[in-house]
């Protein structure tokens, strides 16, 4: 491939041994820092969360920690909250995932022939995913207050009864979801657009030639042909919504009843209110084959790696 | 004949008024609640309570902007946001150009490159919550708790391999032949790179910087365990602490989520052509 026009020239230059070792190895001194800062970053908090789950980790630091073995493990099978947890976020991650799905698909399917030429209004749709979640969970906040907010206000305007939103138990998983939809639709609409924008013209004219119905073009040829870049945005979306947190943080820190707990948001309480590491690490090592499993198997199956 | 064709006319217009019905609701529902955060911010408290809600200010004020900036330390959490933000942009850029055009160009033994792109995305998946034990753990041990240093090495681990993924996927859509013409011209391996081939990535460069700035000015939960006061809090934390379970200061809050949130809407029109490919952490090309 590449050749070395001078190499022995260079060799040969005082200093030039150094210089030549250099690029000889250039290709693991690249490749080098990121991948030794990742190891520590990445691989020595996992080796260290497993450490800590086997231990009972007291608040106080001059307390040493106690080996409990599998016991935080076992605490996980009969701790109700972890369950509810566990349900939350099964729950939140499938419908919010499945609405922005639906939404943006549908919605670049209907304006991607419009929105071509409208390049700045595109933009200006993409704009609540880009917002800081914290500055969404507020707005939220201000539009769910059940005294003067505004929701409550349309639902009087309309004759329809107000609502708690955020603080009804029955309501309050339905109003994350809604921020999040608000958020994140825009993501899927913007892939889905972009896959749309890279479909071949050809299949359609023959489709069209033999009379295929809209419905059987978007099934046979549309949908095949967006698969990879449907992969990508429902692997991103899906790892994102398993982590949510912020949302939560701020609109109902969980409750009322705990309908809106989270695994991310129990972690965080275990390991700070309930100041107990590591069950929470346990906990966190839950969540981490949960992802592990999830995005290996998206990645795998899209080769993301290629 | 005619019929037929005035129908299937008739039926495009139906469509198109339909598809810009569609955009225009669609601003609505978009723009209404960052709209709403910017007009409360402007309002007296009483007229943030005001049934109905008062759709524009009727007193425009500066009121909440002198509380959250001058009287409280909103400016030093956005300035805390600013380096953190800038120092892990820093340091994600620098060493993810280099591996990212490392994977995209070098040959390894074993399928190294693979093995390690996927090891390398897989760290970008791993859900925040699950290291911020062994981060709190590590950086009590280490004595930098509340510091900015430990928001920047927090953040580099999932700045980096974004960048890294990035850089990757825009030195790939670079032709080699350009480099492979300034190695025969007497240029070394690496000379090519910094020469030729980042030059060349300069907007790819600029994308991803500006996503990591994005990344980092957003985070919330690390930020939330790491930090404790004023000299290390950014600002998302900032806002959450004036929620509070007795009050939340709804002026101070508007006026702070809302400064927050403009830095972030100059960015995206920055990056407007990039977002598609920014987003999908470089595998979607838009």
């Amino acid at each position: 491939m590449l050749k070395y026009k001078g190499e022995l020239a260079k060799s040969l230059q005082p200093g030039g041994s150094l210089e030549h070792w250099t690029e000889r190895h250039l290709r693991y001194l690249m490749l080098a820092p990121t991948v030794l800062i990742l190891l520590v970053l990445t691989i020595f908090p996992s080796v260290y969360m497993f450490y800590a789950a086997v231990h009972r980790i007291s608040p106080n630091p001059d307390l040493p920690w106690e080996f409990v073995g599998t016991g935080n493990f076992v605490r996980l099978i009969s701790d109700p909250q972890f369950h509810v947890a566990v349900r939350n976020t099964a729950v939140f991650t499938i419908v919010a995932v499945a609405l922005e799905f639906v939404l943006g698909l549908g919605l670049a399917l209907l304006l991607d022939r419009y929105i071509r030429r409208l390049s700045f209004l595109k933009t200006v749709l993409m704009i609540p995913m880009m917002l800081p979640p914290i500055a969404v969970a507020i707005t939220w906040k201000i539009i769910y207050e059940p005294q003067f907010g505004v929701l409550n206000e349309i639902m009087f305007q309309l004759g329809l009864p107000v609502q708690a939103w955020a603080g009804d138990v029955n309501l309050a998983m339905f109003s994350i979801i809604v921020a999040d939809v608000w958020q994140w639709t825009p993501f899927i609409f913007l892939l889905m657009l972009a896959g749309l924008a890279s479909l071949p013209v050809e299949p359609y004219e023959a489709a069209a030639l033999d009379g295929a119905s809209s419905w059987r073009q978007f099934w046979d040829l549309t949908l095949p042909f967006l698969k990879p870049v449907i992969a990508i945005a429902l692997l991103l979306r899906v790892m994102d919504a398993l982590r949510l947190f912020d949302l939560v943080f701020i609109l109902t820190g969980g409750g009322p009843a705990d309908r809106t707990k989270v695994l991310s948001l129990y972690i965080y309480q275990v390991a700070y209110r309930f100041a107990d590491p590591g069950y929470a690490a346990a906990i966190s090592l839950f969540v981490l084959f949960v992802t592990i499993v999830l995005s290996t198997w998206f990645m795998k199956r899209m080769r993301l790696a290629e | 004949m005619a019929t037929i064709r005035t129908r299937s006319r008739g039926r495009e217009m139906l469509l198109r008024l339909s598809a810009y019905l569609t955009i225009l609701v669609a601003l609505i529902l978009t723009l209404f609640p960052v709209y709403w955060i910017a007009a409360n911010s402007f309002k007296f408290d009483i007229d943030i309570f005001a049934v109905p809600p008062e759709w524009l200010p009727r007193n425009p004020t500066l009121k909440h902007y002198d509380e959250a900036f001058i009287q409280r330390p909103f400016l030093r959490y956005a300035l805390n946001s600013f380096l953190v933000a800038a120092g892990t942009t820093a340091i994600s850029v620098t060493f993810g150009t280099m591996a990212g055009y490392a994977l995209a160009r070098f040959s390894y033994p074993w399928q190294w490159r693979k093995q390690i792109s996927f090891w390398i995305l897989s760290t970008r998946m791993m859900p925040p919550i699950v290291s911020i034990i062994p981060l709190y753990l590590f950086f009590n041990y280490f004595d930098m708790l509340n510091t900015k240093s430990a928001l920047i090495i927090a953040y580099t681990a999932f700045n980096l391999p974004f960048a890294t993924w990035m850089m990757k996927s825009y030195f790939q859509d670079l032709p080699v032949e350009l480099e492979e013409a300034a190695i025969v011209d007497g240029d070394t391996r690496w000379g090519a790179f910094l020469h030729v081939a980042l030059p060349l990535a300069r907007p790819g460069l600029a994308a991803t910087a500006i996503f990591c700035l994005i990344i980092s000015w957003n985070e919330f939960l690390l930020s939330l365990v790491i930090t404790l006061t004023e000299q290390s809090q950014t600002l998302p934390i900032g806002i959450a602490g004036r929620v509070t379970q007795y009050k939340t200061y709804w002026g101070e809050i508007s006026a702070a989520g809302f400064m927050a949130c403009v830095p972030i809407v100059i960015f995206a029109f920055i990056v407007q052509k990039h977002l598609v490919r920014g987003l999908s952490l470089g595998a979607v090309k838009g």
